[in-house]
């Protein structure tokens, strides 16, 4: 009798613990930007960062200050990792994130709130190999490990969409994929341990070909079939709603950030080498390579979604645009009557 | 009986709030899945999960049965000889506070990636907790028991087995207990943080794969599993070992 009372306690001080979380959930849950003093009319928006020469824009804007232009104040986050910062949106501790195509598909399948804001720079990305019997990616052998950063990342549906169109089948390789991040992958790659090929973006493509015998096997643009945007900029449901202005601003302050990186690539290199911690020299004639285009403007948004449909990633595709971009975006694409116009085309894979 | 009664009534008093927690504040299920689709999760995958389990269990037995051994070698060393002891006391202190994920870059580098790195990770976060036990169980046998044993002419591993091991039993328990959680723990996290290497992996690697792919009934169904692993061993094979040896020579009073 008495354990059974015992339990019976046990039971009422757990419920008890567990509504007190449960509210102290429901309360945390409206944590979105908090507005500014009174007396103030500025915006708070919270973004997160992540690293790589394709962020140079972002960190233009905030060493000029190209948000607070508009009356918009941000509070940068930085988290380890794509996963963390999607898990970080979802729950509504973050406003603005730049992500990959992919992964953002996944997680709008699963019905993350955001949407596009802005494309974010296209980049090259390729996989590198250092072994000379590496020709196509035909040429992979079970033992041949290829790193890259982590499974339903763009460099993993990149590499299922170029196989696909080479054997017919997306997941041929996925025994040999290795997860790493950028820099431990580079690592790897230039100590020739364990890693024979490495799906990777500038810097550290660069780096990884400019060292003697090290080649692309796969360029992204040729598994995709065109130029697509490297990352995309997302904007909660939450903040694009309640907070128009801060919207906008952030939106403007990214345009004006672009613009200045490709009227100024000098002042550039001079002003973010020390960030990248190589010479300015080095650094320019990174953001100058070939297939770097610093541009807000939508690439590819659709190619993916219908790949990653049939090969199981996503359960469904986008029935429109307007599912997973904004009205900034969807104005910039417009709708051709007849046929297609270019602008609807370059969002498509081929 | 009774005992499994109020265990069953307890989990479905804690899903029974869940679901509550999950009705009144409106969660999404990307921040708290409902128990009917982790459940699915549970079963859709369960074939993958099993092949990860046993992928997990392998390797923490290669792991841990190492560990063992290389702390008996340890623990013999040490009571060799009092400077053998000092040295090995420091070496404790250095070492045990390390979490075993703490040395993963330094395993990467010495092992590459893969199962030989994720191994070195298991044994490390095993093998101080062992030793430390082994080593603390064997000094804390009483004398006279020594005493008793050799005045009926038993010496060396006869000593060793019928007298020795029994009496410092509950601290080798003890050890092994540990040494299990902390291997089991350091498998996971290994995978968690660094992936696998090559297409075969533990729950770890489940884990890890789910939450890229925003799967998070799936993650929760992987959580699942390793908790009724460490609740099957604990309950299973510890309790069992317990109840036939130590509570049975009543070196342990319950």
């Amino acid at each position: 009798m008495l354990s059974i009372r015992k339990n019976v306690v046990a039971v009422v001080l757990l419920f008890c613990l567990l509504a007190a979380a449960c509210l102290s959930g429901c309360s945390a849950k409206d944590n979105s930007a908090k507005a500014a003093p009174a007396g103030e009319s500025r915006q708070v928006i919270r973004v997160a960062r992540q690293f790589g020469l394709v962020y140079a824009p972002l960190m233009v804007a905030e060493k000029k200050d190209y948000f607070s232009k508009y009356g918009l104040q941000v509070e940068w986050k930085t988290l380890g990792s794509g996963g963390a910062v999607r898990e970080a949106m979802a729950a509504n501790e973050l406003d603005v994130a730049f992500m990959g195509i992919p992964p953002y598909l996944i997680g709008w399948d699963k019905g993350l709130p955001a949407k596009i804001a802005a494309g974010y720079v296209v980049s090259p990305v390729s996989l590198v190999t250092h072994d000379p019997s590496i020709k196509t990616i035909k040429d992979f052998k079970p033992e041949h490990k290829i790193a890259l950063p982590s499974p339903g990342s763009i460099q993993h549906i990149l590499l299922a969409m170029a196989l696909e169109k080479e054997t017919g089948n997306p997941n041929a390789f996925d025994d040999n994929l290795v997860a790493l991040p950028h820099p431990d992958g580079c690592q790897a790659m230039l100590a020739k341990k364990d890693v024979a090929a490495h799906f990777t973006t500038p810097p550290y493509l660069f780096e990884e070909l400019s060292q003697p015998g090290y080649h692309v096997v796969l360029d992204g643009f040729e598994a995709f079939g065109g130029d697509f945007n490297f990352n995309v900029a997302l904007v909660t449901k939450d903040y694009h709603d309640k907070h128009p202005e801060g919207y906008a601003a952030f939106v403007m302050g990214l345009n004006d950030a672009m613009n200045w990186v490709n009227e100024h690539k000098e002042e550039t290199a001079e002003l973010l080498a020390p960030d990248f911690k190589i010479s300015k020299e080095k650094l320019l004639e990174y953001l100058k390579a070939d297939g770097m285009n610093y541009t807000t403007a939508p690439y590819g948004l659709m190619g993916f979604a219908e790949f990653m449909k049939k090969a199981g990633y996503i359960s469904k595709v986008p029935e429109k645009l307007s599912d997973i971009a904004w009205e900034n975006i969807l104005a910039q694409i417009g709708r051709r009557e007849g046929k297609p116009s270019v602008l609807e085309e370059i969002q498509q894979s081929k | 009986m009774r005992e499994l009664l109020s265990k069953v009534a307890f989990i479905i008093a804690l899903t029974f709030v869940w679901e509550l927690m999950r009705e009144t504040c409106h969660y999404s299920e990307l921040l708290l899945p409902g128990i009917a689709s982790i459940g699915e999760a549970l079963w859709t995958e369960r074939w993958e999960i099993l092949g990860k389990t046993v992928f997990s269990l392998k390797i923490i037995a290669m792991g841990l049965s190492t560990a063992v051994t290389l702390a008996a070698i340890g623990t013999f060393i040490s009571m060799s000889g009092k400077m053998f002891s000092e040295i090995m006391t420091d070496f404790m202190a250095i070492m045990h506070p390390l979490p075993g994920i703490a040395i993963l870059p330094v395993a990467i580098l010495w092992f590459g990636i893969g199962i030989k790195a994720i191994l070195f990770v298991i044994i490390f976060s095993a093998v101080w907790p062992l030793i430390n036990h082994f080593y603390t169980g064997f000094r804390s046998i009483p004398a006279n028991q020594l005493e008793v044993g050799r005045n009926l002419g038993l010496s060396g591993v006869k000593l060793a087995l019928l007298v020795m091991l029994p009496a410092s039993f509950p601290h080798i328990l003890g050890g092994l207990r540990t040494g299990w959680a902390r291997a089991w723990q350091a498998s996971v996290a290994a995978e968690l943080v660094f992936g696998a290497a090559g297409g075969e992996g533990g729950l770890g690697w489940f884990l890890y794969k789910k939450r890229f792919m925003m799967e998070t009934p799936g993650v929760f169904a992987g959580m699942v599993v390793i908790i009724l692993i460490g609740i099957a061993v604990e309950y299973l094979i510890f309790a069992g070992i317990e109840k036939r040896t130590v509570k049975k020579w009543k070196t342990i009073v319950d």
